[in-house]
């Protein structure tokens, strides 16, 4: 029986030492990578305010940085003669997947009766969508949710009973935007380009205000654009 | 008393196996060549044995390579070592990575080159009558040559898409000054099989490559 286990113990000796640093032909190394869905927006470059009467923009957009503008929209009173008070914002959209902006808005006004600025007397739209440059998905359609422009004469007119100015297309004024809810969606903007290509989805963000008989007062308007990847 | 003779045969034949295994082993040998690094990674890792005794098995995580990553490039160098007691050839084949939408990481995505041919201590065998020649296009770091093509997407100057089938990296003259069938820490060469990917907005998904790096005996050229 002793001799029994010395020869299995030299048999596993005798083994070891050959596994132990034994030669091989070969070798193998394992590649993985993860890409995750990803979306940006960022200004598409500086605002334009027309029809303005004072006022002026306050902090302007940089295109391909974060977008945070200011805008002083002057006044909105009938001393204005202008017919509307236009801000243009261009928006820079990218991603790598399906996406969808969605915008939501309050508009706070210091007056006290009906006739004060309301979010419905806030016209809004989404204008022409290009996608163009190296690197950018051209093959894709965008959906517009908005009438665009909300200036043109089919996204509004003065109301025949009250004779406020309104404006009346789909999703053309920021009551139709009190929660989030989108305005734009399409599929994947950018080809596998790295960051530091600068092209990408622009669209210009109008908001706009008839001059009228408003309550005199101050408004706030905020706006937060949100992109998604569903 | 019969017994124990049979043992000591046993014991005296196993010796012998255990020696004719030495002197018929395998001349090539292909290992660890040391502690393999990635930099620029985000939630990405690299994992092998720095004995240059261990066997070459390194997994390779790159992490996180849309434009949530940030940094210019991710680059993973794995050291390899190799031993020879003759002329020898070093190949490589891929399997994995097919994806079939072309937005998707590609093979040709990933770089791919070899550098920093070097001996590994003392006893690694220096030839003077031939050279250890890297196989074009693979002689480069492709972390430091990747450039942007004309669709805007980066490209190296070699890459996992200049593999096909059992592609020959390398090739040259003995590497080893002895002849042992074990594995030692220094009697053979190293080199560095570089990786490099470049963060894009690649469509999203998990890809994976298995790559197969093999050492077999190659052109008959004189030491």
């Amino acid at each position: 029986m002793p001799h029994i286990k010395l020869i299995l113990f030299t048999m596993f000796f005798v083994v070891a030492a050959g596994t132990c640093f034994a030669q091989s032909t070969t070798g193998t190394v394992s590649i993985s990578a993860t890409v995750s869905k990803f979306v940006e927006i960022n200004s598409g470059g500086a605002v334009t305010l027309t029809g303005n009467s004072g006022g002026g923009v306050t902090t302007d957009g940089v295109a391909n940085s974060p977008l945070a503008v200011s805008i002083n929209l002057g006044e909105l009173g009938p001393s204005n003669t202008n017919s509307f008070v236009t801000a243009q914002v261009p928006l820079k959209l990218r991603s790598n997947a399906a996406y969808v902006l969605s915008m939501s808005a309050t508009v706070t006004s210091s007056g006290s009766t009906s006739n004060k600025i309301g979010a419905a007397d806030v016209g809004f739209g989404l204008g022409t969508i290009t996608r163009s440059g190296t690197g950018v998905n051209t093959g894709g359609t965008d959906t517009n949710a908005t009438s665009g422009d909300p200036t043109l004469p089919a996204n509004g007119s003065v109301n025949g009973a009250s004779g406020r100015y309104e404006f009346t297309a789909v999703r053309s004024n920021l009551s139709a935007f009190s929660s989030a809810t989108t305005a734009l969606s399409g599929p994947f903007i950018m080809n596998a380009v790295p960051r530091s290509n600068a092209n990408g989805l622009t669209v210009p963000a109008y908001f706009a205000v008839k001059p009228q008989f408003f309550e005199n007062g101050t408004t706030t308007i905020s706006v937060t654009f949100t992109v998604t990847a569903p | 008393m019969q017994l124990r003779h049979f043992t000591y045969s046993f014991l005296i034949v196993l010796i012998f196996l255990a020696v004719a295994q030495t002197t018929s082993a395998q001349a090539l040998d292909i290992s660890s060549g040391g502690q393999p690094t990635i930099t620029g990674a985000v939630n990405g890792s690299v994992t092998g044995n720095a004995n240059v005794t261990s066997d070459l098995v390194v997994t390779v995580n790159f992490g996180e390579v849309s434009p949530l990553n940030t940094n210019s490039i991710v680059k993973v160098m794995v050291p390899i070592a190799l031993r020879s007691n003759q002329p020898y050839q070093v190949a490589v084949s891929m399997s994995g990575l097919s994806n079939a939408n072309p937005q998707a990481l590609q093979p040709s995505d990933i770089g791919f080159g070899i550098q920093n041919m070097r001996v590994l201590g003392g006893a690694g065998k220096i030839c003077t009558q031939s050279t250890h020649i890297i196989s074009s296009p693979f002689n480069n770091d492709p972390a430091t040559s990747a450039t942007v093509g004309a669709n805007g997407r980066v490209s190296y100057p070699s890459s996992l898409g200049n593999l096909s089938g059992s592609t020959i990296l390398l090739s040259g003259p003995q590497l080893s000054k002895n002849n042992s069938s074990i594995r030692q820490q220094s009697d053979g060469y190293v080199f560095d099989a570089i990786f490099a990917l470049t963060p894009q907005f690649f469509v999203a998904g998990v890809s994976s490559a298995t790559l197969i790096f093999t050492i077999s005996a190659g052109p008959n050229v004189p030491c």
